[in-house]
């Protein structure tokens, strides 16, 4: 994991545009960084099933659902690589420490845990990328629930299917979240053409005044 | 043949996977396997019959994920025909082999997370595995097989729900990982430790490994348990292949490996995911012939916290002793106000100093101590990894305090009297736990050693009708202050050393006693302690924070060869020199310039020099508001961030602490601006938005009354109401929770009118805060504060 992307994406999520961390804030960062390596156990699991693709229609083993947004990024694959991923309890359990006594400490974790997990779903994905490519297979960019109008709900099929509360401790809330709090699910389309790729994740998003907006 | 007698004699063999078998037979993906129980009642028989015709002597229900949270209201109906298919399978085989069989009633995790993490509560976990022990029970299963578990929390609900409900033995196995850690992050020690303090007949390991990954884990559960140990492993670690789930070592290769775990001392072993009859039929062939290793009571002493194990033996420990009211008035002040983040500070700065365990003490005449020691154990748990002593004499507040604990507790305390052994050691025995004894019963404190060993041998005694052990018990030898008995030191000090050679026992002290009505008391103690240590004290209650008893602590860790190259002593003192350096030239700036900074250790010392010559209100209004509000200007203008001025509030809270110490000594009250409410909403665990607001309201002198997250909109209501609060700040993070916050708006509108409500969270618009009826859309924290002011300037 390459940490200076982490403490790219950090300070973005800590709203900092384009500002740069003064001295203080520099060692406090670093001293999270140190902090949530040891408190991270990133594991994750995943499973390639067939898909059944008719315009928004999306039915695979672990879910169905209807969705514009995960239609159009799906358009033309084949089977999909559904995974869920997580940094553990670690993380959640340092924000729950430091935001009753030591709250910037908290919002540091927050932000830096959150941009691990993304670099580890980063990691994994170009490791993917290569295995599919040996194959002739093409991946398209992951698509999490929640994004566009893929509905959250199928959070429950995708991590029962995947049986991420056994296998990495992922579970869900009432309320659809995930805890670990610092955990990804995604659907990656696997096509056996390559395709320049439509707009993902951060981009995908209708909400274009969002100040946290990628570029 | 009852179970329990026969696992003296040979080793056990549970059966392999159900899972994939049944997809085999037809079982499709997404459909559960436990309904299968009374669609396909022949199939799960069939498979049941394989097993036991392969030589396993224990099967499981297919009641995995049997519970009220997947399946409502037909949980009994399900687990009735479970364990009806497993008996009848059983029975069928026992005609062919003329062996009968045990039936074992599964129970796996909920699949979702306890509170503090996560939205279950730990009594709503009790009920849902006591609907499930019961519907077993009933149906006549011949034990309980709790398994998969991950979570200690999780798995001490279900053994209770077990324990309350049903007379049958109780077997658990947890799942960990490579490096020995269960995924909630707790270690195998400190599992062993609590699973064997509630009362389990056996215990072990299942899923998650194959049985070569496994070794190391199944080898330190060996060393550490006194009670048989299962090993139930995958067919070694999944991979996938075409889309299903293969297993990567075959049923000779896993017999193989298992053989070398029996030989090490596994006593039941079996197979989980991956493995099938075959598996298991092999396993039989290679090990039925094995004589179990014979247990060995290990007699190691272990407190433990969600995360890991405290050992108390020659090593001795630190308990801080700061969270106990006695002679604080701060901390009295605190607990009348609920104001329970004084308690955390306490607890994390005693960690930060070196304490072990921490006591909790809460009691005060005018509280509600029950209630109180609730509350402070779970917060307590949720920001330390510390073990903790549970410290009241109070028996609700111990007994609920125990229940809810994370972990195995230390209990202070029980004592010679027979109607406080009669209290003390059934919730010891039920909950599990480390007792403090104190060596005084109804004659009182003997004076002697002599009559204190005696008292310790009448506890240890009466502990062990109760199936106590000698190891789950410190005797306190107690030390009366040597300002009136002239004899305390000696006598207690004589009492450890009789303790530890005499009874081989473990000891605490309460050592600061010793210099009670001294002048400069932590001269004494210090030198009493370095005695006490060298007499035998296994445990030690004292202030971490004072310098003396820590230099005491690891000096003598240091000389009495507990310290390997003194690298302990190395680790705290070799660097302290440096660190003072670095912090001074600090101490020339000012005040605001140090809030402003967010230099928090250089604001305090800067503020108690000013207070020297200085109003307390004047430095508040001169010096302290100043410098919040620029920085409050700088961060809307986006020239100072988040952390920043975070930092900073820190800062000023820290300085504001030693201004109200000084105002309470000159018998002033801080004026506050109002009263205001904050809550995270129903359904919401995200605390964290509403706790930068919260920091930052306190520093503009409002009394933020806390509610936490998850919080129910009649709570909030009813808080408002009560209180009488202008002011309500509500926090939603998904859009899942949202309406829980329009909810509580509605509720608050139709109620309290007059109340006004400011709403933040990351999915909010000001539109839609306009949408769900809140008075003011707050895009961050300081935009809160900005609205208090206006409304209550």
């Amino acid at each position: 994991m390459d940490d200076s992307r982490i403490l790219k994406e950090t300070l973005r999520y800590l709203g900092y545009g384009n500002g740069q961390p003064d001295g203080r804030t520099e060692d406090l960062l670093h001293q999270c960084m140190e902090e949530l390596k040891r408190a991270c156990s990133f594991r994750h699991i995943c499973r390639t099933v067939p898909l059944e693709l008719d315009q928004d229609h999306i039915v695979t083993e672990l879910f169905r659902t209807e969705s514009r947004n995960l239609g159009k990024n799906l358009k033309g694959c084949s089977s999909v690589l559904i995974f869920a991923a997580t940094a553990g309890p670690g993380p959640d359990q340092l924000i729950q420490r430091y935001e009753k006594i030591r709250v910037s400490r908290a919002v540091v974790i927050q932000a830096m845990s959150a941009a691990m997990i993304e670099e580890y779903c980063d990691c994994l994905n170009r490791g993917w990328k290569e295995d599919f490519e040996k194959k002739g297979q093409y991946l398209r960019p992951r698509f999490s629930p929640g994004y566009g109008d893929f509905p959250l709900e199928c959070q429950k099929n995708i991590l029962a299917g995947l049986e991420a509360g056994k296998r990495i401790g992922l579970t869900l809330t009432d309320s659809l979240l995930m805890m670990p709090s610092k955990s990804v699910t995604a659907v990656i389309g696997i096509s056996e053409s390559r395709q320049l790729c439509v707009l993902s994740g951060c981009e995908a998003c209708e909400k274009t005044d969002c100040e946290y907006r990628r570029n | 043949m009852d179970i329990r007698k026969e696992l003296k004699e040979r080793i056990l063999f549970f059966d392999g996977g159900m899972g994939s078998l049944l997809q085999e037979r037809g079982l499709k993906a997404g459909e559960l396997p436990e309904t299968w129980n009374q669609k396909r009642p022949e199939v799960v028989t069939e498979i049941h019959k394989e097993y036991l015709l392969a030589g396993c002597d224990i099967v499981t229900t297919n009641t995995f994920g049997a519970n009220r949270l997947k399946y409502q209201d037909q949980v009994p109906e399900i687990v009735r025909a479970a364990v009806e298919n497993a008996r009848q399978a059983v029975e069928e085989a026992a005609v062919l082999t003329g062996k009968c069989g045990y039936v074992a009633l599964d129970m796996g995790p909920t699949g979702k997370l306890l509170k503090p993490m996560g939205d279950l509560d730990f009594e709503e976990a009790c009920h849902i595995y006591q609907e499930v022990v019961i519907a077993g029970t009933m149906a006549g299963a011949d034990c309980i097989l709790i398994e998969t578990m991950s979570d200690g929390y999780e798995a001490k609900a279900a053994v209770l729900a077990a324990k309350e409900n049903s007379s049958l033995p109780v077997f658990v196995t947890m799942t960990f990982d490579e490096k020995g850690k269960l995924l909630t992050g707790g270690d195998a020690v400190s599992a062993v430790a609590l699973l064997e303090s509630l009362g389990v007949d056996a215990l072990g390991i299942n899923c998650g490994l194959g049985p070569v990954q496994m070794e190391p884990v199944v080898k330190e559960i060996l060393r550490t348990a006194s009670v048989p140990v299962i090993v139930n492993p995958n067919a070694g670690l999944p991979r996938s292949e075409g889309g299903k789930t293969v297993y990567d070592i075959d049923a000779a290769a896993f017999a193989g490996e298992m053989k070398k775990l029996v030989e090490a001392g596994a006593a039941m072993v079996g197979g989980c995911c991956g493995t099938t009859p075959e598996h298991i039929r092999q396993l039989v062939t290679l090990c039925s012939g094995i004589k179990p290793v014979p247990l060995v009571k290990k007699n190691r002493t272990f407190v433990t916290s969600w995360s890991h194990a405290v050992e108390i033996g020659e090593d001795p420990v630190i308990i801080g002793e700061r969270i106990n009211p006695t002679g604080k008035s701060k901390l009295k002040q605190a607990l009348r106000e609920n104001n329970i983040t004084y308690l955390l500070e306490e607890g994390v700065t005693q960690q930060e100093n070196g304490a072990h365990i921490l006591d909790v003490n809460v009691g005060l005449p005018d509280i509600d101590e029950p209630e109180m020691m609730v509350r402070t154990v779970k917060e307590l748990q949720g920001v330390t990894d510390l073990p903790l002593q549970i410290d009241t004499s109070n028996i609700e507040a111990m007994e609920r305090a125990m229940r809810i604990y994370n972990g195995k507790p230390l209990i202070n305390s029980v004592n010679g009297k027979q109607e406080s052994m009669e209290a003390v050691f059934p919730l010891v025995k039920k909950y599990g736990g480390v007792v403090v004894a104190l060596a005084l019963d109804e004659q009182g404190i003997p004076e002697t050693a002599d009559g204190r060993i005696q008292v310790a041998r009448k506890i240890y005694e009466k502990a062990a009708e109760y199936g106590i052990e000698k190891k789950d018990i410190l005797i306190d030898a107690l030390c009366l202050t040597i300002s009136s008995d002239s004899r305390g030191a000696i006598t207690a000090l004589e009492t450890l050393k009789r303790v530890k050679e005499e009874l081989g026992g473990q000891t605490i002290l309460g050592v600061s006693n010793i210099s009670f009505g001294l002048p400069q008391r932590g001269i004494i103690n210090s030198v009493f302690f370095s005695m006490a240590l060298q007499n035998g004290l296994s445990a030690a209650i004292i202030n971490p924070n004072a310098d003396g008893m820590m230099q005491a602590y690891y000096s003598y860790r240091a000389l009495a060869g507990l310290d390997p190259q003194c690298g302990g002593y190395i680790e705290r003192y070799g660097s302290q020199a440096a660190e003072k350096a670095t912090s001074l030239p600090g101490e020339e700036k000012s005040l605001g310039e140090c809030v402003e900074k967010g230099l928090r250790e250089n604001a305090v010392t800067v503020v108690k020099k000013l207070l020297e010559q200085k109003d307390p209100l004047e430095i508040i209004q001169e010096e302290m508001i100043p410098a919040l509000d620029r920085a409050g200007v700088r961060f809307e203008a986006g020239t100072l961030y988040l952390p920043q001025l975070l930092m900073c509030a820190e800062a000023a809270k820290a300085a504001f602490e030693l201004i109200k110490d000084k105002m309470l000594s000159r018998g002033e009250v801080e004026q506050k601006k109002g009263k205001i409410i904050l809550a995270t909403v129903k359904g919401d665990i995200h605390d964290i938005g509403k706790n930068i607001v919260k920091v930052l309201l306190e520093n503009y002198s409002y009394e933020v009354i806390d509610l936490g997250k998850d919080v129910p909109p009649e709570m909030v209501v009813e808080t408002a109401e009560k209180e009488q609060v202008r002011l309500v700040g509500l926090s939603a993070l998904m859009t899942t929770t949202v309406p829980s916050m329009e909810e509580t708006i509605r509720q608050l509108h139709q109620k309290l009118p007059e109340v006004k409500i400011m709403v933040g969270g990351a999915v909010l618009t000001k539109d839609y805060a306009e949408t769900i009826g809140a008075d003011c859309y707050c895009k961050d924290g300081m935009a809160s504060v900005k609205y208090a002011e206006s409304l209550f300037s």
